[in-house]
Formats: structure tokens, sequence, C-alpha cells
């Protein structure tokens, strides 16, 4: 399990887990004290991403947030894919 | 003539209940058989509610909890953990179609509003304070308040916690404010971050006055009055509903 947190400036804590295998993204999940309506997506976003190439994050979360009435507050689309990205570095 | 808004005064429940309370009037008012409501509530017993999106092992200190007899709740909205101290703290509670024309649509205006009914609250009672954005009020430079908005089915619901008399040592207690490794020092500067009402004003406040004052700044804020009344029938069916899911280990544990 690889773990990285990210205090958005002037904005929320995101904090992500993931595990990978081979390039594959095995386990995502997302968490934080961050504002995102409706609530649920954020499953959404996780089962989105879940079997993914690590190398499509940033592709996959435009898509998502592009696709849907969703809103933000505290956080941006981009936070989410930087904070899972960095749990790869991790 | 100025429009009459429903309060549930002061209603003392335990967590699930409260939370459930709180869905339930923002799941009937589309149907519009209920005006805009505010709520003031007490938590019997304590409780700690975290966000939608956190993690219960990383935001809460279980054993202290059981030690101390408090209740663990995930709210279902956003934001950040809260200790809800059943000798120290009122939640208030506001429900409000997104399209009231008292309520901006843009987030950070709505918060700024319904967190200015607060603040005129505190200064009643002669705490000087401020909105902080995102989410917070403060007074001097320590919070007061936490703030906690969602939007759904076209009504924007939002609860707060004000700190009257909480007892903040416990708070940091229950709350796991960093990792396992935080020092002694360290959970001191933390608590120097947050002050209550009692502490600010150098006095006893009583519920009362708090309830009072509190009440004041929403029917100035929104230029309503508050009139006490009860939960419909139908609401209080939903409640019934929701505190299974409220009391629910997949609910409080999912993440």
């Amino acid at each position: 399990m690889k773990r990285a947190e990210y205090k958005v400036p002037g904005g929320k804590l995101l904090v992500a887990e993931t595990e990978v295998e081979e390039g594959f993204l095995t386990t995502v999940k997302v968490m934080g004290d961050f504002f995102m309506h409706p609530e649920e997506a954020i499953n959404d976003l996780e089962e989105a991403l879940n079997g993914k190439e690590t190398a499509k994050i940033d592709e996959i979360v435009a898509d998502f947030f592009g696709g849907k009435e969703i809103t933000l507050f505290g956080v941006s689309e981009e936070d989410f894919a930087h904070v899972l990205k960095l749990t790869l570095e991790s | 003539m100025t429009e009459t808004w429903r309060l549930i005064d002061m209603r003392i429940e335990d967590a699930p209940t409260q939370m459930s309370i709180d869905e339930a009037i923002a799941l009937a008012r589309p149907k519009g058989e209920t005006p805009n409501t505010v709520r003031l509530y007490r938590w019997d017993p304590s409780a700690v509610s975290i966000g939608y999106f956190q993690s219960v092992e990383k935001e809460v200190n279980l054993e202290a909890c059981e030690e101390k007899g408090v209740d663990v709740i995930r709210r279902i909205t956003g934001g950040g953990a809260v200790y809800h101290d059943y000798n120290g703290e009122i939640t208030y509670s506001i429900v409000a179609p997104e399209k009231d024309p008292r309520i901006p649509r843009d987030i950070l205006a709505s918060y700024e509003l319904i967190c200015g009914a607060i603040v005129r609250g505190l200064e009643e009672l002669g705490v000087d304070c401020e909105f902080k954005p995102v989410n917070d009020i403060v007074a001097g430079d320590k919070k007061i308040s936490g703030n906690a908005q969602t939007r759904r089915h076209g009504v924007v619901l939002q609860h707060g916690t004000v700190l009257v008399d909480s007892d903040i040592r416990t708070m940091f207690q229950v709350l796991r404010v960093s990792d396992a490794k935080i020092s002694d020092k360290l959970i001191q500067a933390v608590e120097e971050r947050v002050t209550n009402v009692r502490r600010y004003l150098g006095r006893e406040v009583l519920f009362e006055e708090a309830r009072d004052a509190l009440v004041k700044g929403f029917e100035e804020t929104f230029d309503v009055v508050l009139e006490p009344g009860e939960l419909t029938e139908r609401e209080e069916g939903l409640v019934k509903e929701l505190h299974e899911k409220y009391s629910s280990r997949e609910w409080v544990y999912q993440r």
C-alpha cells in the first residue's frame, strides 16, 4: 500500500492510498477533509481508476470530472490527479 | 411581512439520530411540505463526527472514545472531524432550497452568508470573530466554529459546530491531529489554535444564552422569524429509516 498526503495551498487535505501491480492500479482510495457534491461520486472516481494504468491517471481523472456534474470545494480536479501520482513516488 | 422559518430547538439526541434528522429535513424540503428550517442541537452522548471522505482510524482515537463513552459517526457532509461535547457544544443546521434568493449559488459565498449568522450570534455574546475561508469561524486566530455544507436534491444543508464551553483537552484526546508520534509540546500548540466562548469571554455562558444569541444571529442575517416547531410525521419516519444507516458499521467504517 502506497500512501501520500497533499495539503492544497489555501484549501483542504487530500490523502490517497494506492496499490499497483505491473503498472496497473489495483487499489485506489481517496480521503481527506475536502468537499465534493454529490459525495458518493468519490466511489465512482475510485472505481474509474481501479484496474487502469498508472500512466493514465491524469487522463482518467480529467475524463471523470469532465463527464459529470460534480462540484468540488477546497480542492480541484488536478489536485486529485496530483495526490494519486504522489503515491507512485512514495 | 417577515417570512417565518421553522426552528427545531435544542433537541438532545444521540449521534445517529442527529445526523438522521438533518438528512430527513433535507430530503423532505424539496417536496414543499416544510419551510426552511434551522436547528440548534446537542449530542448525548458526546460524539466525534468525521467528514464523509475521512478515515475513521486516521482521524479518531477509538480507544480514547471507548474509554470516555464518546460515540463516533460519519457525516453526510465533507470537511473535518469535530468533537461534539455534550457539556459544551451547540451544533446548528440549516436547510433551504438552492434556488432561495437569499442563498448564493456560489458555494464560498453561501458559506460566508450562513457562517455570518453564527458570527452575528457570537458577536451578540461579546465574541469578536470573523468568517475564515474556506469554512471556519475564528476569534482572534483561534477556531471557534467549523462548518460543512452539502447540496443535493436542489437543497442546501449546512451544519456546523459552535464551541461554547467544549473541553478542548478531551477534544484532542479523541481526535487524532497528526500521526501517533505527536509530542506533548505539539499537542499543546494544537490546543492553542482552538478556543470556546467561555474561554474567550472569561465567564460562564449558559446554553440558553448561547441559544438565544444564535437564534438572533439567524433572524437578523436572513431577515426572518424563527418559530419553534416540530418535525413532520414524514420527517420522523425518514429519521427512523436513516437511523439504521447512520448507526451501521458499514456506514461509519466505510473509509
